[in-house]
């Protein structure tokens, strides 16, 4: 009987050593969590009620970045271009897409997609340099070397596969948000899609950074670009519908996409 | 005397069992080991048909609930909006959040995710009960990197954030909330949410039935996979 009450006192101290050890080992400031199974949540239907009652709302600050905020004062004017855009990508830009999708294999349109974003090189180059992003410059200009050379006037992306140089993905309005200046307001473009002020400004001005830009006849400008447009739908068919449908207001959520999304490509 | 041992040694087993399991769970392993057996019944041919895609759903419901912390999802949405809620409306309002979250989820990844693929790129710690899994989607040659935020409660880790190319979920819902809860109630956000809900359910009936339909039809002729 004694010998047992030995063995039982000997097991208790591994069991209490063990789990003291992994707690300050592996995780530190997990040790609360000794006597958690993971069978407590199934338990936790009075748990689950009580959060109801919780008031705390600490969470925001703990979120770390500020949200952003951008005032939309043109914002029955942009409801309008909102839902011609709507109907215009749905109702034709994705259709088109479809059908070139249906037709062009994966290789061919991923390969058209490099050769359109080699060709705009220049707008990144210059974007890097203005950021002051010396490395990110010089891996631009060296993509754009190899990639129009070995990779074929830009179709395939050899810097990436073989020299596992990235792009950067830089512009005007993002050296703008970089170097201070803020969004303004928010504004929807015919065609274009969400913008703000200063991507406005950061358009206009990669516009001009663009060598598609000095095509000469106007239709073939506009021939190019529409290529472009699709080529590049073809990988997101479905996408923006699926968005819409997830969404309470379609309108809000975009821009607050938008806003999201470009407040991310001006931090990195 | 040694069967009193063995009944000793059996009933301290669970606990070293527990103690260890606990510990070991990460972020990472909490979520890819069942978005792995939701994308393992989506590509079960089993349920290929209307009836079984009744089913699926429901199997995927199942596992989704467990990895997705909608309770704190809602929360986090309604930030400080949170307040202007009943108890009671909180928690319709969570439940139905939850459906409608699911709902796009499952609608999303049943309606042509086969051809896509998730790469785990790795976890972060922010805190001992806060982490990131960083993922990307492959799709074609596209890449869309999707980072989980998650938070460990009872021992397991469970999402609470999506974010897609830097767009977070739940400021993306944020933002529409509180746009909506400036002209209207607590009460009539809910009735909106119902609706959504409603519109969905119609929507996959709709779809289900010709996706359902065209699948019995492949399926008779042949073994044909739908490209």
């Amino acid at each position: 009987m004694k010998k047992s009450i030995w063995i039982f006192v000997f097991m208790g101290f591994f069991v209490v050593a063990g789990t003291r050890g992994l707690a300050t080992g592996a995780e530190p400031g997990q040790g609360k969590n000794t006597g958690a199974v993971p069978m407590s949540i199934a338990a936790g239907a009075g748990v689950v009620e009580e959060r109801y009652m919780d008031d705390n709302l600490g969470y925001l600050d703990e979120e770390g970045e500020e949200e952003i905020q951008v005032p939309d004062p043109l914002a029955d004017w942009n409801l309008v271009w909102f839902k011609f855009n709507d109907f215009f990508y749905l109702k034709i830009v994705e259709p088109v897409a479809k059908g070139y999708r249906a037709v062009m294999p994966a290789p061919a349109r991923t390969a058209v997609k490099n050769f359109f974003h080699n060709l705009t090189t220049p707008i990144r180059f210059v974007n890097c340099i203005l950021q002051w992003k010396g490395e990110e410059a010089g891996n631009e200009f060296n993509r754009f070397l190899i990639n129009s050379t070995l990779g074929i006037l830009g179709f395939l992306d050899v810097a990436k596969k073989w020299g596992n140089i990235d792009p950067a993905d830089e512009d005007l309005g993002q050296t703008l948000g970089v170097w201070g200046l803020d969004n303004g307001f928010y504004i929807v473009w015919p065609f274009i899609g969400p913008c703000t002020a200063r991507d406005t400004i950061g358009r206009v001005g990669d516009f001009f950074l663009d060598p598609v830009t000095y095509v000469d006849p106007l239709l073939l400008y506009a021939g190019i670009k529409s290529y472009d447009v699709v080529n590049r739908t073809s990988f997101r068919i479905g996408d923006y519908q699926r968005f819409k449908d997830a969404a309470i207001d379609p309108y809000v959520a975009v821009r607050d996409a938008y806003i999201q999304y470009r407040e991310k490509e001006v931090r990195e | 005397m040694p069967k009193l041992v063995r009944l000793c040694l059996l009933a301290l087993l669970p606990l070293t069992f527990f103690g260890t399991f606990s510990y070991g769970a990460q972020p990472l392993d909490d979520l890819k080991g069942p978005i792995d057996e939701v994308i393992r019944i989506l590509r079960d041919p089993r349920y290929q048909d209307k009836a079984g895609r009744e089913l699926q759903r429901e199997k995927m419901w199942n596992i989704i609930q467990g990895v997705f912390d909608f309770t704190e999802m809602a929360k986090r949405t309604l930030a400080r909006n949170w307040k202007k809620f009943t108890p009671a409306q909180r928690k319709e309002f969570s439940e139905l959040f939850a459906e409608f979250l699911g709902n796009n989820y499952i609608d999303k990844i049943q309606g042509g995710y086969q051809e896509e693929q998730v790469v785990y790129l790795g976890q972060k710690m922010v805190t001992a009960k806060r982490g990131v899994v960083k993922t990307k989607i492959l799709r074609e040659s596209l890449e869309i990197p999707v980072a989980y935020s998650m938070v460990l409660r009872g021992g397991v880790w469970r999402v609470y954030d999506v974010n897609i190319e830097g767009v977070s979920l739940v400021k993306n819902y944020r933002t529409q909330f509180r746009k909506a809860l400036m002209r209207k109630s607590p009460a009539q956000l809910i009735e909106i949410l119902r609706k959504k809900i409603e519109r969905q359910k119609k929507a996959r009936a709709t779809r289900d039935d010709r996706a359902g339909g065209a699948a019995d039809a492949l399926s008779n002729r042949c073994q044909f996979k739908e490209g």
